[in-house]
């Protein structure tokens, strides 16, 4: 976690940097999903997100970094409303996906989760084949031809770099593959949907590094065509996949930037100390 | 164990030693009453067993393996055959698994995924406490409440409309007597939902949160999570849920003998008397004085410890199983 030169940031680093951002700024791709004074409550009171302000950009990956119980994880799952699943959690604010908010009670919550897919920490196959993992989901939204339904199947596996490693086994459960790629099958699975949001919810926590490389490059990959946001506790992670990162504690937002002007040059000392390793 | 080691450690006192020998005594009284206790078990078991085979040992010579497809129960002529009440027996636990299995896994759905978290646990207990009620009770209530009710409007019901169908009509024909299989089958259903719903509810319990929120992350709806992923998840689990609840159908006594009707034939209807084979020793084992009764209705109860023996195994093979998976 220690990066010497990101200490001591000078004064030239710093004017590079905004000089990037200057030059970049009417180049990025526009907002998919706009967080709005948003506040989280537990059933008893703890308070989770402290209004929370940000804007996920389409077609860009945006990392979430900060300690343990800061709000990353439940910022996501207030992206696709999981946080419905138990009683008592309660909202305020608004997540605007193309500029309707997703909080009204009217939205339709499996048509919400099929516009925003989830990741989780560890692999979750679904009990049934490699083939049917995929098809199941698509089957839950479209209905479609077996022929059509191959090919949409093959291309999820493709996309996620899956398709050599499991050709031969489709029809075999999803449980007999390795981690890693138990991971890329649910990545897969996520995507074969036609999602426009994706969360991934520190998605390399639990596999080893060759698997973890695998999977970050596949991040670089499906960054081009999604509005992607990541959850990690692995600061190289951030740095390396995402544009911008926001640095969460205690339930705020406390610096929200270019991911190269966060580990780089942050504004706020605390984001300084966390990206250098002194705390967290 | 630690302990010991610790006292007989060199530069030790011989009082010390002492003290270190007594627990060890103890310890050693200890484990053999363990093992004492763990053998009684067997012993019990195989004695069940032998005495069993022994007391039917006549039944068996005189009537063979023909024993249990001979429908013929004639206490007069010495003529004595299985048939009925091993059929009863296989009938009700079927009727009771047909009306247990979808109303246990109704319970346990809506107490693991749609109950709100404050009337989880009073609705659990309320069903493990059903478990807790004696059979004659339910065999009082059965007969008394139920019986009077399948008479007079289930059972007429049943026979004007299902009994109309093609087929499955036999299954709903003749007169209303009140009591019979089917009436049987209901009264076991309702003992054995406690025990099913209770084991489902737990292997419910044991589905990772992750791959539920997954599930439903994917934009199912509660059926569809259920139907897909939880139910396939724990299906072995599940298996040996509904095999308990058979075994223990299988077995009852006191609530079936009330309402079966204790009637040594063999009929197509379900609405007919009939009887099981719990239900027929309970039933006659004052009455039989002479050698070859008696020994045909321990061969009866031979046969049910076999019946029951092997759908137990079954299960607990089954749940070995669930717990690798």
């Amino acid at each position: 976690m220690n990066m010497p030169d990101a200490q001591t940031p000078t004064h030239g680093f710093e004017l590079q940097a905004q000089a990037a951002n200057f030059v970049q700024a009417d180049t990025l791709n526009p907002v998919k999903l706009q967080v709005k004074d948003l506040h989280f409550k537990y059933q008893n009171g703890h308070e989770v997100l402290k209004g929370v302000n940000l804007e996920l950009r389409d077609k860009t990956v945006t990392a979430f970094i900060g300690p343990s119980g800061c709000g990353k994880s439940t910022l996501l799952r207030v992206f696709n409303r999981m946080y419905n699943l138990y009683p008592g959690q309660v909202v305020t604010g608004e997540v605007l996906l193309d500029g309707r908010n997703i909080l009204s009670n009217s939205e339709d919550l499996n048509r919400l989760r099929s516009k925003v897919g989830m990741v989780f920490q560890k692999p979750t196959p679904f009990p049934m084949t490699i083939y049917e993992n995929i098809a199941f989901g698509i089957r839950l939204y479209e209905k479609i031809s077996k022929a059509e339904m191959n090919n949409r199947v093959e291309s999820a596996l493709r996309e996620t770099a899956l398709w050599d490693e499991v050709k031969d086994k489709l029809h075999q459960s999803g449980l007999g593959l390795s981690g890693g790629q138990q991971q890329r099958l649910c990545i897969a699975r996520a995507v074969a949907v036609k999602p426009e949001v994706l969360l991934l919810d520190e998605p390399a926590s639990a596999l080893d590094p060759i698997s973890t490389a695998k999977i970050e490059d596949l991040i670089g990959k499906l960054a081009s065509d999604y509005c992607i946001a990541i959850v990690t506790h692995n600061m190289q992670q951030a740095a390396r996949t995402s544009l911008f990162t926001a640095f969460m504690y205690l339930g705020d937002v406390i610096e929200f930037d270019k991911t190269e002007t966060i580990f780089t040059a942050p504004k706020q000392q605390r984001t300084n100390d966390y990206v250098t390793g002194r705390f967290g | 164990m630690a302990m010991t080691d610790a006292a007989s450690a060199p530069g030790v006192s011989p009082s010390d030693e002492a003290f270190a020998r007594r627990l060890r005594r103890q310890d050693a009284i200890f484990v053999n009453l363990t093992w004492a206790s763990a053998t009684l078990v067997v012993v019990v078991l195989l004695g069940v067993l032998i005495s069993l085979l022994i007391d039917a040992l006549p039944a068996i010579r005189a009537f063979g393996l023909p024993f249990i497809w001979n429908e013929r129960w004639s206490p007069a002529k010495e003529i004595f055959g299985a048939a009925a009440p091993i059929y009863g027996t296989l009938v009700t636990s079927a009727i009771a698994m047909v009306i247990g299995i979808p109303v246990s896994f109704g319970i346990a759905i809506f107490l693991t995924e749609i109950c709100p978290q404050p009337l989880r646990r009073p609705i659990g207990t309320a069903i493990e406490l059903l478990a807790g009620i004696p059979s004659i009770i339910y065999g009082l209530w059965g007969f008394f409440v139920l019986a009077p009710i399948m008479q007079t409007s289930v059972q007429p019901f049943l026979t004007d409309t299902l009994g109309q169908l093609p087929g499955i009509g036999i299954l709903f024909s003749g007169a209303p007597y009140g009591i019979g299989l089917l009436t049987a089958g209901i009264v076991l259903a309702i003992m054995i939902l406690p025990f099913i719903t209770s084991v489902t509810r737990d292997v419910f319990n044991t589905v990772p949160v992750m791959l539920r929120e997954s599930a439903y992350g994917m934009g199912m709806t509660t059926w569809e999570v259920v139907r897909h992923i939880i139910i396939p998840y724990t299906r072995l689990g599940l298996v040996g849920g509904i095999m308990l609840g058979l075994g223990r159908a299988l077995g009852e006594t006191m609530a079936v003998t009330f309402v079966i009707g204790n009637s040594h034939r063999i009929a197509a209807s379900l609405l007919s008397p009939a009887t099981t084979i719990s239900a027929s020793i309970a039933n006659e084992f004052a009455e039989a004085t002479e050698g070859l009764y008696t020994s045909s209705l321990v061969a009866l109860g031979l046969i049910l410890f076999f019946i029951t023996f092997s759908v137990l195994a079954f299960a607990k093979w089954l749940l070995g199983r669930t717990e690798k998976f």
